[in-house]
């Protein structure tokens, strides 16, 4: 998929390219056809876009992710979303699931995760273990 | 409430009051004590001494939501260890209704060639249930697809079946006791561990249940039951995964796929990569969109069982709109797809089916090809060729019947070093190296590498929380003893293991699970009870295992998994032993 497609938000070189998966209902934020249950595009973007302007390239409001990996770490969980202004790499793998998407705590105990959610594991365990956050529907 | 003994030596059945010191026991607590109480820890898992118990949950068969769960527990011939497998089924309801706590199958004929079927009714005059024995040697080495049909014509449409195929048949160590769902396929299977196996040894093809005039559940608070029931169905309804439409009902279990894939702890290939190229193809999201595509419209799961109002389980249709199979669990397509290097749909879903009509269990199988795929017997991705292996699995053929004694037998015919098993049981499909927390529980539990071992509840109310760190070994080995016991309780309770995921995040869904119970039997449970509840049904299980010579050096994660990186994420596990003894350390 061509960067074309989409609006041109971050300024400065286009000098990474990204491995964007959407998952479920969020393919339909890829601007092509999806596959079956999925959508993978390539986006070329600067060099420092944040996890937060990705979303805006795509047009995708935050709130409609649930988990999120970026490099197999999982980086945001339903409410939960500590990457907001995690910078991106060159050829990094960011994924995006919809709500109806799970991993419920037992099947992810002890697995890789970015920094943001190993911050507040340190400080709010609970937190993490929880599925769907305070307050969110 | 009775015990029903049905000895198989000469097709009698004796009907016992049931044991003051068994009241308040259910489900897996009852079948595992009762396991340990008169099973010879060192007996054959095949022979004359080993036994075969059925027990429902102590709110199975009443209103209570996804509640239809039957234990089913014994010696493991696959593991040598204690066993319970459950499944959702109306056999579970069944049994309860007609106010049988235990169903114990023991004893051996002597005959070898003669198979029984044997069915439970409920005597309205005597106010009991009795017993019939039938010969049932007619159904023997065939499809259960094509004998569950017969029985129901036979018996009725309103009578529920446990039975085998003929992997059990054959004496494997990978075969499931099977029940009927709601649409009588014979596809509910009490899978893991080979009590296949065990039934079939006795020469019990079937047990029929007819609770038409039972009684029923008798509770002891009738309203506390409703509010804990009604705070229970909230939770449900309200979760995102287990609402109407929410992710279970859309994608199934497997909506887990690509979730695992994308975290890089999809085991891919025998164990060899954390993530599958194909996997997206195998998924939940996949099944939905290719059943829209077929059937022309949105097609939702269904209950397995009666009264579940999650309805998880899948149907898979044909390009023909025929129906190909259900229900594709996230472990089956797994281990029948990732594992195997194999992204074919159309072929899980044929594996799928043929292990459930001749009655294997699909985990296991798919441990097994993997390990076979990797010692040279297919490549990977061959799924023709690994259909060709199920047929000669379930046809008894001398490949086959090698192959059916599971993924460790299988390794070490064909000298593979990099075997996927705990305790002789093949493991299900999460990566340890790469999710370690599950790698604490498949290495601890009693049952062999098991995926369902260790499900939570909220933390706050498990109460671990602020005592440990969860990045650390020990605060990690904690928490897996913490879920083992609760899941221990929940197998007991009768609920299914997925309203784990609503009472995690749902509090009053947990308080509602206990008031159910405390209304039924007029305790006064609290959480704390409910983990103490779990942890001593553990503790029975690790005694009978001790004594079977499965102590806590059998507690370990096979030796590859500490050796070989797993990519994308390159890590090892590294949970040393100490952490892993210190789970069962003080239990
Ligand atoms: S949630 Fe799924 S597996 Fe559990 S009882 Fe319901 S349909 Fe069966």
């Amino acid at each position: 998929m061509r960067l074309e497609s989409f609006p041109r938000l971050a300024v400065g070189v286009i000098n990474m390219k990204i491995d964007v998966w959407l998952y479920g209902v969020l393919s339909m934020y890829a601007s092509e056809k999806a596959e079956k249950g999925f959508a993978s595009v390539q986006l070329e973007l600067s060099e420092g876009t944040k996890v937060g302007e990705l979303l805006k390239t795509l047009n995708m409001p935050t709130e409609e992710r649930g988990i999120t990996f970026i490099n197999g770490k999982l980086s945001a969980l339903p409410g939960l979303q500590p990457d907001l202004n995690q910078e991106l790499k060159d050829e990094d793998r960011i994924s995006f699931f919809d709500h109806r998407s799970m991993w419920p705590f037992q099947y992810r105990h002890g697995a890789a995760m970015a920094s943001g959610l190993n911050q507040i594991l340190s400080t709010n365990p609970e937190t993490i273990m929880h599925h769907k956050q305070k307050g969110e529907d | 409430m009775w015990v029903l003994r049905i000895n198989m030596s000469d097709q009698s059945y004796k009907l016992e009051e049931l044991p003051e010191k068994y009241k308040l026991l259910y489900g897996r607590a009852l079948t595992s004590q009762m396991v340990y109480d008169e099973v010879p820890p060192l007996c054959h898992a095949l022979g004359l001494n080993n036994k075969l118990v059925f027990s429902a949950g102590v709110v199975t068969g009443t209103a209570a939501p996804t509640s239809a769960r039957v234990s089913v527990g014994g010696k493991s011939p696959l593991t040598g260890g204690i066993k319970e497998a459950n499944a959702g089924t109306a056999w579970g309801p069944d049994l309860a209704k007609m106010r049988v706590r235990a169903l114990v199958v023991e004893g051996l004929p002597e005959k070898k060639d003669v198979y029984w079927g044997a069915k439970v009714k409920w005597d309205d005059e005597a106010g009991k249930p009795d017993v019939e024995f039938f010969d049932a040697t007619e159904h023997i080495g065939k499809d259960v697809y094509e004998v569950y049909p017969q029985i129901f014509e036979k018996f009725g449409e309103k009578v529920s079946i446990a039975s085998m195929g003929t992997a059990g048949e054959l004496g494997y160590g990978n075969s499931g006791v099977v029940f009927n769902d709601m649409a009588r396929r014979p596809s509910r299977y009490a899978g893991r561990g080979g009590l296949g196996a065990v039934m079939a040894s006795k020469r019990l093809k079937f047990i029929i249940l007819d609770a038409k005039g039972a009684p029923g559940i008798d509770m002891v608070d009738k309203s506390l039951f409703d509010e804990g029931r009604k705070k229970l169905i909230d939770a449900i309804r309200s979760h995102p995964i287990s609402q109407p439409k929410g992710g279970l009902n859309s994608y199934g279990t497997a909506v887990l796929i690509n979730i695992l894939n994308e975290a890089g702890g999809l085991p891919t290939r025998n164990f060899s990569a954390g993530r599958f190229e194909g996997a997206a193809k195998t998924s939940g999201e996949a099944i939905f969109e290719t059943n829209k595509e077929r059937m022309g419209k949105e097609i939702y799961n269904h209950a397995c069982s009666p009264g579940c109002i999650i309805q998880c389980s899948n149907t898979y249709y044909n390009e023909d709109q025929t129906e190909a199979t259900s229900c594709i669990e996230y472990e089956s397509t797994w281990a029948l797809g990732a594992n195997l290097g194999v992204d074919n749909l159309d072929d899980i879903a044929t594996m799928v089916q043929l292990c459930n009509a001749y009655g294997l269990d699909t985990i296991e199988t798919g441990g097994t090809l993997g390990v076979a795929m990797e010692g040279g017997l297919l490549e990977f991705g061959d799924s023709k060729g690994a259909i060709q292996m199920i047929h000669e699995m379930g046809k008894g053929t001398a490949v086959g019947r090698t192959l059916g004694g599971g993924t460790e037998v299988t390794g070490k015919i064909y000298g593979v070093k990099r075997v996927p098993a705990v305790k002789g049981q093949g493991m299900p499909a999460y990566e340890p190296r790469a999710v370690k927390g599950i790698g604490i529980t498949y290495a601890t539990t009693t049952m062999g590498a098991d995926h369902t071992a260790g499900y939570t509840i909220a933390p706050e109310i498990l109460g671990v929380s602020g005592k440990l760190d969860p990045l650390s070994p020990e605060g990690k080995a904690a928490l897996s003893r913490a879920f083992q016991a609760t899941t221990a309780f929940i197998d007991s309770c009768g609920h299914c293991l997925f309203i784990a995921f609503p009472i995690l995040d749902i509090a009053t869904g947990f308080e509602g699970m206990i008031q159910e119970c405390n209304g039924v039997l007029g305790t006064n449970w609290n959480a704390d009870d409910i983990v103490a509840y779990g942890a001593e049904t553990l503790k029975v299980e690790r005694k009978f295992n001790e004594a079977a010579g499965i102590g806590k050096e059998a507690d370990r994660i096979p030796e590859f998994m500490k050796i070989e990186p797993l990519p994308p994420h390159n890590q090892i596990f590294d949970i040393p032993d100490e952490a892993l003894d210190s789970v069962f350390e003080d239990l």
